[in-house]
C-alpha cells in the first residue's frame, strides 16, 4: 500500500488553478483568495490527518492537482513541528508559529523551493504568481492554526510529543 | 525393545530458537537459543577452581527458563560466569560448552566464545551442532537416545547430504532408536489442522513463516516443497524491534535499549486495518496510548515509556515495508500472491486456500485478518481484470488465512503432532536399516498421509 493521496477531486475547468496547483476552498477566518469551504472537511484538515502517515514514505505518485497542496501543506505542518520544543507553551508556540506562517516563503516554483520538478507554474504571468502566494499565505496561517489545537488538545502547557516525534521524518526526503 | 512405549523426542533446532520435546506434548518443553558458547583454546583455564559446586546450582537454575528471544540482552551478563570444575581437572577440554541461555551469560566472560551453529536455517557447523545436539538429550532432555526415537526438522532445499550427516551423527554418535527429518513447513501446516477453519487435513497449502531474522513463503503440494517458487523477505522479527527502538528513540524516551522495543512489540503491538484511520482513533481515544514500565535490575528506580503510534505501526512494516526500510519495498501480501503464481497452475486454489501462519512474527492481533484482506484484494482485481479481457465468468478463488493457537512454536507442535501417531514409528529409519544400508538411507522418507 503506498503514501495516501488526497481525496479532493480537481478539475481543471472547474477549479481555480494556477499552473498545475489547484486552489482548494479551505475553512478559514484569515484574509486571502480562497473560497469558503462548502464541507465540514478541507484540505487542511487532509494535510493533518495524513502527515503522520505520510511522512513515513519516501515516493509518493503525485496523482492529481490537490495532491501538490497536500504535498505542500505537510512539508509546511514539518517545518511547524521542527521549531518547537518539548517544553514550547501554547502562548509561545501560538507567537513561533504566527510568525513562521508569515515569513517570507519560497512560492512553489520559483527558485529556492525544494520540489520544483513537481510543481509548474506560470513564472512569467505575475497575477496569477501573486494570487498563488497569497493563496499560499492565506493555506499557511490557517494550518498553523489547526495543527497548534491538534498539538495542545491534551494540555496548553507542552504539545504532544507524539506529534513532536515526527519533526525529524522527511516526507519525500524533502523538507521547506 | 523399550523405546516401543517411549513417547519420541522432537527437536526444531530453527536459525535463532530450538525447540526441544516430546511428542504428544502442547507445547516445547525447552525453547533457547541456538548458541553453543566453547572454550577458548588460547585463554587460561582460570576459572575452573574457584566457583564451588554449589553456587553453579544457584545460578544455572533461571538459565533453563524458557526464552523468547534470540538475541542476548545485558541483564544475563549481571550473572557471574559460570565454570566448568571437571573440565579444569581432567583436561576435558571438548566438554567444555554451554549451549542456549547458559551460553549466552558464559560468553560474556572472558574464556568462553559464542557462536551460532545454524545459519540461514542450515547447519554449518558440524562439530558445534553434534556438542549442541549432546547437551540437548543429555542435560535438558535427559533421556537416553537408544530408548527414543527422534524427529528433526529441517529447512526446505535442505541438501541431501546434510541429512545424511545428521543420520550419521545420531545413529553412530548417539545410537539412537529411530530418526525421522520431516521439512519444517510441512509440520507447520500439519499444525494448522488445529484450527477450526480446517476441513480436510491436507498437506497443500503455503507457509508463511517468520522468525527473528527473515521471512519465507514456502508453497507445499501434497507434502512435497514447492522449491523454484519460494521466496524470502528480509523483513522479520528483528526488524519490527528496531523500527520500534527508532520510534522510541525519535520520542525521546527514556529507556530505549532492545529489550524494551522487544517487550514493546511482544505485548502492545498490533495490525490494523488501515494506518491513517487508526491515528484518528488514537487521537479520539487516549486510551489508546499504553504505558510500559522498565524495571530496573536494581529494582530503585522505575522508569514509564509512553507506548504509542509503534503499536499498530510496527507490525505495519510487513504490508508497507516503504515505512522502515528504503531497500525493500514489496508488500507481503504481494509477495504470497507472486509466489503462488509461481507455483503449478493446478495447485494455485488450494494454496490459496490454506495459507498457513507460523513463527513467533506472525502473532500479531489481526495480522492473519489484514493478510487475508490485502491478498483477497490483489487476487480478485486479477480476476476481474482477466473476466473482463476474456468476457468469460471466473469461478472465483477462495483466500483463506488460518491463524492458529499453536502458532509461535507451529513447526514443534506440527512435529509433536505427527509424532505421536501411532504409524509414526513405521515411517522412520531405524538403527538396523542404517546399519544395512548405510547413511543414505535418509535421502529418502515417506510422508505421512494422515486422513
Amino acid at each position: 500500500m503506498p503514501a495516501y493521496n488526497s481525496t479532493f477531486a480537481a478539475d481543471a475547468q472547474n477549479d481555480r488553478m494556477v499552473g498545475n496547483v489547484v486552489l482548494l476552498p479551505l475553512k478559514t477566518n484569515f484574509r486571502g483568495p480562497a473560497y469558503q469551504a462548502n464541507s465540514d472537511y478541507d484540505i487542511i484538515d487532509e494535510c493533518l490527518d495524513l502527515f503522520r502517515a505520510n511522512s513515513f514514505f519516501k515516493n509518493f505518485e503525485v496523482r492529481s492537482s490537490a495532491d501538490r497542496v497536500l504535498i505542500y501543506g505537510i512539508l509546511f505542518v514539518n517545518e511547524c513541528l521542527s521549531q518547537l520544543r518539548p517544553s514550547t507553551s501554547y502562548n509561545e508556540a501560538l507567537k513561533l508559529l504566527t510568525n513562521v506562517a508569515l515569513d517570507d516563503f519560497a512560492v512553489p516554483g520559483t527558485p529556492g523551493f525544494p520540489l520544483n520538478n513537481v510543481y509548474s507554474v506560470p513564472v512569467q504571468n505575475h497575477a496569477d504568481m501573486d494570487l498563488l502566494k497569497s493563496y499560499i499565505q492565506q493555506f499557511r496561517q490557517e494550518l498553523a492554526m489547526r495543527l497548534l489545537e491538534r498539538l495542545y488538545m491534551e494540555s496548553k502547557e507542552k504539545p504532544s510529543k507524539f506529534w513532536l516525534a515526527f519533526t525529524r521524518r522527511r516526507f519525500m526526503n524533502k523538507s521547506l | 525393545m523399550s523405546y516401543l512405549n517411549n513417547p519420541a523426542i522432537v527437536m526444531d533446532n530453527g536459525t535463532g530458537l530450538t525447540k526441544l520435546g516430546f511428542a504428544g506434548n502442547d507445547s516445547p518443553s525447552w525453547v533457547f537459543p541456538t548458541a553453543i558458547a566453547t572454550a577458548q583454546r588460547s585463554a587460561t583455564k582460570s576459572g575452573g577452581s574457584g566457583a564451588s559446586s554449589s553456587t553453579m546450582q544457584n545460578q544455572s537454575a533461571p538459565y533453563f527458563g524458557n526464552s523468547t528471544s534470540a538475541t542476548s540482552f545485558n541483564s544475563l551478563a549481571s550473572a557471574a560466569l559460570m565454570s566448568n570444575n571437571l573440565a579444569g581437572k581432567r583436561g576435558t577440554e571438548d566438554l567444555d560448552f554451554y549451549i542456549g541461555n547458559e551460553a549466552l551469560s558464559a560468553a560474556q566472560g572472558p574464556s568462553y566464545s559464542l557462536s551460532y551453529p545454524i545459519r540461514h536455517g542450515q547447519v554449518e557447523n558440524w562439530d558445534h551442532m553434534e556438542r549442541f545436539w549432546e547437551n540437548s538429550i543429555f542435560k535438558y532432555l535427559r533421556t537416553e537416545p537408544e530408548d527414543h526415537f527422534f524427529l528433526l526438522t529441517e529447512p526446505p532445499l535442505n541438501p541431501p547430504e546434510n541429512r545424511e550427516q545428521v543420520a550419521e551423527i545420531f545413529f553412530e554418535s548417539f545410537n539412537c532408536a529411530g530418526l525421522y527429518i520431516a521439512v519444517q513447513a510441512v509440520l507447520a501446516l500439519a499444525a494448522s489442522w488445529t484450527s477450526s477453519k480446517v476441513v480436510d487435513r491436507s498437506l497443500t497449502g503455503t507457509v508463511i513463516d517468520s522468525g527473528d531474522g527473515v521471512t519465507h513463503v514456502i508453497p507445499v503440494a501434497e507434502g512435497y516443497v514447492i522449491g523454484s517458487a519460494i521466496k524470502n523477505i528480509p523483513i522479520a522479527g528483528r526488524d519490527i524491534t528496531l523500527f520500534i527502538q527508532s520510534l522510541l528513540r525519535e520520542r525521546g524516551e527514556e529507556d530505549t535499549t532492545l529489550r524494551t522495543a522487544e517487550r514493546i512489540k511482544q505485548e502492545y503491538c498490533y495490525v490494523c486495518s488501515d494506518i491513517v484511520k487508526e491515528f484518528n482513533k488514537f487521537d479520539r481515544d487516549s486510551e489508546k496510548f499504553a504505558q510500559f514500565i522498565v524495571e530496573n535490575t536494581e529494582k530503585t528506580k522505575r522508569k514509564v515509556i509512553d507506548v504509542g503510534y509503534e503499536r499498530f505501526l510496527a507490525p505495519e512494516i510487513f504490508f508497507n515495508p516503504e515505512i522502515a526500510s528504503s531497500d525493500f519495498l514489496t508488500p507481503l501480501p504481494t509477495v504470497v500472491d507472486q509466489t503462488i503464481q509461481a507455483c503449478p497452475i493446478d495447485v494455485r486454489k488450494g494454496l490459496y486456500n490454506n495459507i498457513v501462519l507460523s513463527g513467533g512474527s506472525t502473532m500479531f492481533k489481526d495480522f492473519g485478518r489484514r493478510l487475508q484482506r490485502d491478498l483477497k484484494g490483489l487476487v480478485n482485481n486479477r480476476i476481474a481484470l482477466s473476466e473482463s479481457l476474456s468476457g468469460t465468468r471466473s469461478t472465483g478463488v477462495d483466500v483463506q488465512v488460518i491463524s492458529h493457537r499453536r502458532q509461535r512454536n507451529a513447526v514443534w507442535f506440527g512435529g509433536s503432532l505427527l509424532a505421536q501417531t501411532a504409524e509414526f514409528k513405521g515411517y522412520c529409519h531405524t538403527k538396523k536399516d542404517y546399519e544395512e544400508i548405510g547413511p543414505e538411507i535418509v535421502r529418502n522418507f515417506s510422508l505421512f498421509n494422515m486422513v
